[in-house]
């Protein structure tokens, strides 16, 4: 134990963790939530510090762990660490793009007591979800994985990131949904971190289609009660207040990288000069409590105005650091996503230009390439 | 007859009586007075009310509603030491709940939105019956001017109100149609609610009651609340029922009402019925968060903090019971009405049904 360090701010017991088993995926969408710079696979924790990390989460008062990645089915331990989560009580969520070896390892995965399944579906027209995911004939795949999750009695889930590339398509997602079986839909507005902010011309729909696929949205909830679940991740750029980020910086959740860097949230690595520990050096306890990059944003102490004195300061929590960074140029100012931002009617504008203009090709993902990262080079608004 | 005032034998009033004594004293009070007597409430009870008369009584009942938490933080403000406030202050959370949306105001006006009546005109109580703001005001300032042991007397009606409560829900949901178990929902709270306040209420009147003279005050209080409530019932029916003497500014029927009365004959797509065999499917389970000390549901990408008459409930929920014979089973071992607690219960069902965390 490191019983000596001293406490600061006191920190509710997080909820959640994500663990990014591993960076590999078979995909390659251009608004992928990991970092430009990926992990390699010989750096990946092993299979026992993530055992280890799992039993650490339990005490500390973890209740959900999304297996996540890069594509978790990936991990030849994928079956190991899900038991691990079942016998410590820790409610598992398998986040996947379904295919690879997503489905040779799904009857395994429900055997050893997984509880939920996320599925990613990039587009409903296999021709296009299979130019936005960057990989031939993985629409099929998707397709039959879904099959027999629902044929399991595993509760799935669908995951639709939405941009100009399939927005038009937000209908067609609700019917996918219900055709598959699917408790829940997400229908996510891509949120322009990591990939997605290199991308972000190419991806950014107009405010009209925006409006529209709310009201389809909200149109299908009510239609759907009772058969389908749909929640709605509307986009910054265009919305009056700014997300919580993860709830709040370092208030509900936990993410661990495949090598074991702790970060509030999974784009906290944009900011510059955050202190992240790694799992490998430090109990999650005292990651959670102390480590600097956790403690920087908590709270409110941090904050400046308008956020200081705002009444909603404890519910937005000032919205995205790292959005902030990316847009003010400064990690602690107000999410310029919020309307209440000075800067708010610039970012409006700028998605509104970019959502005018022809879109330019996708930036893929991929390990070890050489994309700059954008949030260094760019001169902030 | 009934006397206006309760008047023990000559020797009691003038000798102490035991706690036990006093006890069986005011619960006489309540058996004679208590308003479930009315005839007003026996019309409600028995499905004679006309729609409009049942709307004249959520609205003007409304009043009384919203000003419970005023007349309880008169009383909390008097109370001098933080345990008794501690018990005291939890009335204002039942009743203005915690967040908005939350509590026993919110869910009154859901039942005045439940009979056809715009929120807003609830709200601005303009259409009540005079009687009603001077019967409720008399009682706030009773319980800011009288004594603690009065004020806290007065309030012991709640020892009486389960028995209406059972009564008035099973009743109003047999004999009217525009009635839903939704729009009910009010009563079923109340139900675990008023036992546990009227238990603390009487406890410490049997205590504090300590000479035949404050024995007879805490007698009159409970008297004096009783035709509160009496009072109101009465004005409703003058003005309602017979002869029929609306006063000017007083609500008219088809006043105040939305456009579409939003009164569904049947609960939302879905609604659970108590045949229903409810399980918690494959990823949704209860488990006891040892780290915050409580029980929680977890369910694909949420977790829901659960109260202990969600617990209760939910443990019961095996794939084998039915919703009824849940809430027999509740009702054996909370010694309560199964009727009502199978209205609550489906309520909190359905919702977890919609949720998509519960099957059947």
């Amino acid at each position: 134990m490191n019983a000596v360090t001293p406490q600061r701010t006191a920190a509710p017991a997080p909820v959640g963790l994500l663990a990014e088993l591993t960076h590999r995926c078979p995909l390659r969408c251009p608004y992928c939530s990991n970092p430009l710079e990926l992990d390699r696979r010989s750096k990946e924790l092993d299979t026992a510090t993530w055992q280890r990390v799992l039993t650490e989460a339990a005490e500390l008062g973890v209740l959900h762990v999304h297996l996540s990645g890069g594509e978790p089915t990936a991990r030849q331990d994928i079956v190991e660490i899900t038991e691990t989560c079942a016998k410590l009580g820790l409610y598992s969520n398998l986040i996947t793009s379904g295919v690879g070896g997503a489905l040779d390892k799904l009857q395994a995965l429900y055997d050893v007591g997984l509880d939920h399944v996320q599925l990613s579906v990039q587009g409903v027209d296999a021709q296009n979800a299979e130019k936005i995911g960057g990989l031939k004939n993985a629409q099929p795949q998707k397709m039959a994985f879904a099959e027999k999750v629902v044929a399991l009695g595993l509760p799935l889930t669908l995951n639709s990131v939405i941009h100009r590339g399939n927005i038009h398509e937000v209908e067609g997602f609700i019917d996918l949904a219900v055709t598959m079986g699917a408790k829940r839909l997400e229908v996510a507005h891509t949120q322009y971190y990591g990939w997605a902010y290199v991308n972000r011309a190419a991806l950014m729909p107009n405010k009209a289609e925006v409006d529209r696929s709310i009201r389809i949205v909200e149109a299908a909830r009510e239609r759907l009660k009772g058969q389908l679940v749909i929640d709605l991740v509307v986009p910054d750029y265009y919305a009056k207040y700014p997300k919580a980020c993860a709830g709040g910086w370092g208030r509900k959740l936990m993410n661990v990288t495949p090598q074991g860097k702790v970060l509030p949230c999974h784009a906290a690595e944009t900011i510059p000069n955050l202190e992240f520990w790694y799992v490998t050096e430090h109990s999650l306890s005292d990651i959670w409590t102390n480590a600097p990059a956790f403690t920087a944003y908590r709270g409110t102490d941090w904050m400046q105005e308008p956020c200081r004195s705002c009444d909603r300061r404890e519910k937005d929590w000032g919205g995205c650091r790292c959005q902030a960074l990316a847009l003010a140029g400064d990690a602690a100012a107000t999410d310029p996503a919020c309307s209440l931002s000075p800067l708010h009617a610039k970012v409006r504008a700028l998605a509104a230009e970019e959502a005018a203009e022809n879109p330019p090709d996708y930036v893929y993902r991929t390990i070890g390439s050489n994309v700059r990262s954008p949030l260094k080079e760019e001169i902030p608004l | 007859m009934n006397a206006a005032f309760p008047t023990p034998g000559t020797d009691a009033s003038q000798r102490l009586l035991s706690p036990e004594e006093l006890e069986a004293a005011l619960r006489d009070i309540g058996a004679r007075r208590y308003h479930n007597l009315h005839p007003f409430h026996r019309l409600l009870h028995d499905g004679k009310l006309s729609k409009d008369q049942v709307r004249a009584w959520a609205l003007n009942r409304y009043y009384y509603q919203a000003m419970i938490p005023v007349k309880d933080a008169a009383l909390l403000a008097r109370l001098p030491d933080a345990a008794l406030r501690r018990i005291w202050r939890q009335r204002i959370v039942d009743h203005d709940g915690d967040h908005e949306g939350d509590g026993g105001i919110e869910r009154w006006l859901k039942l005045a939105e439940g009979v056809g009546f715009a929120r807003d005109y609830v709200l601005s109580t303009k259409g009540i019956l005079s009687a009603t703001r001077f019967s409720v005001d008399a009682y706030v300032h009773f319980v800011s001017e009288r004594s603690l042991l009065e004020a806290i007397a007065s309030s012991l009606t709640e020892m009486f109100s389960p028995t209406i409560i059972s009564e008035r829900v099973a009743g109003m949901l047999k004999n009217y149609d525009f009635i839903t178990k939704e729009t009910l929902a009010y009563f079923d709270k109340r139900l675990t609610q008023a036992p546990r306040d009227a238990d603390f209420a009487l406890d410490y009147v049997k205590r504090h009651a300590t000479t035949p003279e404050l024995q007879r005050a805490a007698m009159d209080a409970l008297t004096f609340k009783c035709t509160v409530l009496w009072t109101q019932l009465d004005a409703l029916y003058f003005a309602y029922v017979a002869p029929g003497m609306i006063p000017p500014d007083a609500w008219q029927p088809g006043e105040g009402l939305v456009a579409e009365p939003a009164a569904p004959t049947t609960g939302p797509a879905g609604a659970l019925q108590a045949s229903d065999v409810p399980r918690l499917p494959r990823g949704v389970r209860m488990r006891f968060d040892q780290a915050r000390d409580k029980h929680v549901l977890l369910a694909p990408e949420r977790t829901f903090d659960l109260d202990d008459n969600a617990v209760a409930v939910l443990s019961l929920v095996d794939g084998a019971r039915s919703v009824a014979q849940i809430a027999q089973a509740l009702a054996e071992t909370y010694a309560a009405d199964a009727a009502v607690i199978e209205a609550d219960i489906l309520v909190m069902l359905t919702d977890l049904a919609q949720k998509r965390v519960l099957e059947r």
